[in-house]
C-alpha cells in the first residue's frame, strides 16, 4: 500500500458505505458508543482500509511532515508505522533520556514508539496501549519488523489504565485524548502512573469556542476528533486538577489550517463556500507539557 | 516474550488500586480480582470486557489462607 495515496475518496466512500457507525456522532452519543465508534473507525485504518483521517487528513507523509517530523524521523521507522493520525509531534518536544520508561496512549501504528524507544535506547522501555486490536495488530508487525526489542503494547483502555501507579517517567499521546469520552478520568491516569517529577507530554485538538451544532452533526469521521475536543482552558484545567503541575503549552496553532484543506474536494463538499470560515481559529492542535508533583 | 521489567508495572484495570498480574502460563491473572487477561499474539489484552475470572483454587494458590477464614466462621 502506498503511503502517498490521496485518501478522500477511499475515505468518502467508506463514511457513506457504514453510515453512521464510522462518523461522527460522537458528541451526542453515550461513552461507551464513542469509545465503539473510535475504535471501529480506526480499526479500519489500523487494517488498512482506510489512511490518516482521524485527526488530519491526507496522505500520511504530508501530514506527518506539516506536524514537525522531520523527514529522518520517518524515514528510520517501519513502512506503514506512520498513519498519518497524530497532530505534532510530542516525543520530539518530550526531551526523552536514554533509560526513561515511556508510555504511549492511543500508540496507533507504533510510530511514536518507535522514535521514543530511539531516544530511551535499549535501557530505556516503551509501553504503547491502544484500544484498538487491529492497531495493536499492526504496531507489533511494525515492532517486529523494525527490531525495535524494548518497546511493547497492550490492548488498554486510556481511562483505566493496565499499568502500576508511579511507574513511568514519561507518558506521551498523539491526538488521542480528544477522543476519549472521560478526558478528567484520563488525566487521572497519566498522574497517577508518573513517577514524581515524571512528565506529560500531550499533542492534541482543542476548542477556542463551542462548535456550531452543523459541525457536530456532520456525517463523518472527520469530524470525530474535533467533536470530542474539550475547550481549550477546560483542558488545561482538567489536567492541573489532576495533580499535574508546571502546565505549559509549547505549540498552538489554529488545527483548521492544518486539516481543512481548502483544495480538498471532500471537505469542499461536506462544509460547502463558508463554512470553513466559520471553523477557522475555532480548533486549535497544541502540544502541552506538564510535570508530576 | 513480555520483558521482566514490563511485566512488574502491568496492572489489574479493573481493580481501583491497581494491583500487579501474575503471568500465568498463557494468561495474566489479578491476584485480587482473580480477572485472568488474555495474551493473544504476545500482546496482553487488559481490558476488563475481555477478562475471565480464574477459578479460586487456582488463582489463590500462593495466598489460599487469606480467604479461607471467611467460609470457615460459622465453625
Amino acid at each position: 500500500m502506498s503511503e502517498e495515496r490521496p485518501v478522500v475518496d477511499e475515505k468518502g466512500s467508506a463514511c457513506r458505505e457504514s453510515g453512521a457507525s464510522c462518523c461522527g456522532t460522537a458528541a451526542g452519543a453515550a461513552p461507551a458508543d464513542v469509545k465503539a465508534l473510535v475504535r471501529e473507525a480506526y480499526g479500519r485504518i489500523g487494517a488498512g482500509e482506510r489512511q490518516g483521517c482521524g485527526c488530519g487528513c491526507g496522505s500520511a507523509a504530508r501530514v506527518s511532515a506539516h506536524l514537525g517530523y522531520g523527514t529522518a524521523d520517518l524515514s528510520a521507522v517501519p513502512d506503514g508505522a506512520n498513519l498519518g493520525l497524530g497532530c505534532g509531534n510530542p516525543t520530539a518536544l518530550a526531551s526523552l533520556q536514554p533509560g526513561e520508561t515511556v508510555l504511549d496512549l492511543g500508540s496507533g501504528g507504533g510510530l511514536d514508539c518507535f522514535l521514543a524507544a530511539k531516544r530511551v535506547g535499549l535501557a530505556g522501555k516503551v509501553i504503547g496501549v491502544d484500544m484498538t486490536p487491529e492497531m495493536i495488530e499492526r504496531a507489533r508487525d511494525n515492532a517486529q519488523r523494525g527490531g525495535y526489542i524494548n518497546v511493547e503494547f497492550r490492548q488498554g483502555d486510556i481511562e483505566a489504565l493496565p499499568v502500576a501507579g508511579a511507574s513511568v517517567d514519561v507518558v506521551i499521546s498523539n491526538c488521542v485524548l480528544n477522543l476519549v469520552p472521560d478526558k478528567a478520568r484520563a488525566f487521572g491516569e497519566i498522574s497517577r502512573v508518573l513517577k514524581p517529577g515524571g512528565r506529560m507530554m500531550v499533542s492534541d485538538m482543542v476548542l477556542s469556542r463551542p462548535l456550531p451544532a452543523w459541525v457536530k452533526e456532520l456525517g463523518s469521521a472527520y469530524t470525530a476528533c474535533v467533536a470530542g475536543a474539550a475547550l481549550r482552558d477546560d483542558y488545561l484545567r482538567l489536567i492541573r486538577e489532576a495533580g499535574l503541575g508546571d502546565v505549559d503549552v509549547l505549540d498552538e496553532r489554529d488545527a483548521a489550517a492544518m486539516f481543512v484543506n481548502a483544495n480538498d474536494p471532500l471537505v469542499s463538499r461536506l462544509l460547502g463556500g463558508n463554512a470553513l470560515e466559520d471553523l477557522r481559529g475555532a480548533v486549535l492542535s497544541i502540544s502541552v507539557r506538564a510535570v508530576k508533583g | 516474550m513480555i520483558d521482566q521489567k514490563l511485566l512488574e508495572i502491568l496492572a489489574c484495570p479493573a481493580c481501583d488500586e491497581r494491583p500487579p498480574v501474575r503471568l500465568k502460563e498463557d494468561r495474566l491473572v489479578c491476584s485480587v480480582c482473580r480477572r485472568a487477561y488474555p495474551i493473544r499474539e504476545g500482546i496482553p489484552v487488559m481490558l476488563v470486557d475481555e477478562a475471565t475470572i480464574e477459578p479460586e483454587e487456582e488463582a489463590e494458590s500462593g495466598a489460599a489462607s487469606a480467604s479461607a477464614p471467611r467460609d470457615g466462621k460459622a465453625a
